[in-house]
């Protein structure tokens, strides 16, 4: 099952610790997460590879990223 | 104007400050490698110094310079060519013209907490002392201080005045120092 995070219009660090909170609660393996700065989309990548996730899908549409992140 | 010309024309040497007193002066140098190194050291010879940012409107990037008590500058300058890094120029200035780069900010997000420091932020899980989230700065060994810290324990992480080369590094080495303070 995949669940969302909508990180759009926060800064650094909130995306990132929604990102970290959602993989936490273990109720999923994939986490679509959107946001609406290159830097957070960086930040949140590297956050859910440290923790094991795979980052599988980034795609741009206008001013928003949505990344998608796996874990098998 | 150049970085040099602005303190020339606000302060010529030896003219008394706001305070009354001309006793500090700053040291500019070629890079912040150098400043680092230089900082490193003269505090390893007991030297009262200070790493400063520059004020906003004349800093240009990643500016940083070392203030020092003007009466020593003749010691510090021979210690510094000693170790092959002299300064660029030693300047007798008022402190009012300075920012500390020291200046911390803290922000707790329960689980989390968030240190910046100048224009760098460094975020910890409390609970597991681990690195979540570096961020700010604009300098271009940012992504490798987070590619290098985000993931390790405090620990663990290396130290961002070890790898880093700008003053992004410097700030977050004061955060890491700061937060491992904290936790």
């Amino acid at each position: 099952m995949s669940t969302k995070v909508d990180a759009r219009g926060l800064s650094c660090p909130q995306p990132v610790l929604m990102t970290l909170d959602e993989i936490k609660t273990g109720n999923t393996n994939e986490i679509e997460i959107l946001v609406d700065t290159e830097t957070s989309k960086e930040n949140v990548s590297r956050a859910a590879t440290s923790q094991g996730w795979e980052v599988a899908d980034v795609s741009e549409e206008g001013d928003e990223y949505k990344i998608t992140i796996r874990k098998d | 104007m150049s970085f040099l010309s602005f303190f020339k024309d606000k302060q010529k040497p030896g003219t008394p400050g706001d305070n009354g007193n001309v006793d500090r002066g700053i040291m500019v140098f070629e890079n912040t490698s150098e400043v680092i190194q230089a900082e490193n050291t003269l505090k390893r010879e007991g030297w009262e110094i200070r790493v400063m940012g520059p004020p906003p409107e004349i800093q240009s990037g990643c500016d940083l310079v070392i203030e020092f008590p003007l009466i020593e500058e003749l010691n510090i300058l021979r210690s510094l060519e000693g170790e092959g890094i002299p300064p660029l120029e030693m300047v007798p200035v008022t402190s009012p013209l300075l920012q500390p780069v020291d200046l911390f900010h803290i922000k707790d997000f329960g689980e989390y907490i968030m240190v910046r420091a100048a224009n760098m932020k460094l975020t910890v899980e409390k609970a597991t002392e681990n690195i979540v989230n570096v961020s700010g700065g604009g300098c271009p060994d940012v992504p490798y201080l987070a590619y290098e810290m985000v993931g390790q324990t405090l620990a663990d992480a290396p130290s961002p005045r070890e790898i880093g080369h700008t003053l992004c590094g410097y700030a977050l080495q004061l955060a890491f120092e700061e937060v491992k303070r904290r936790c």
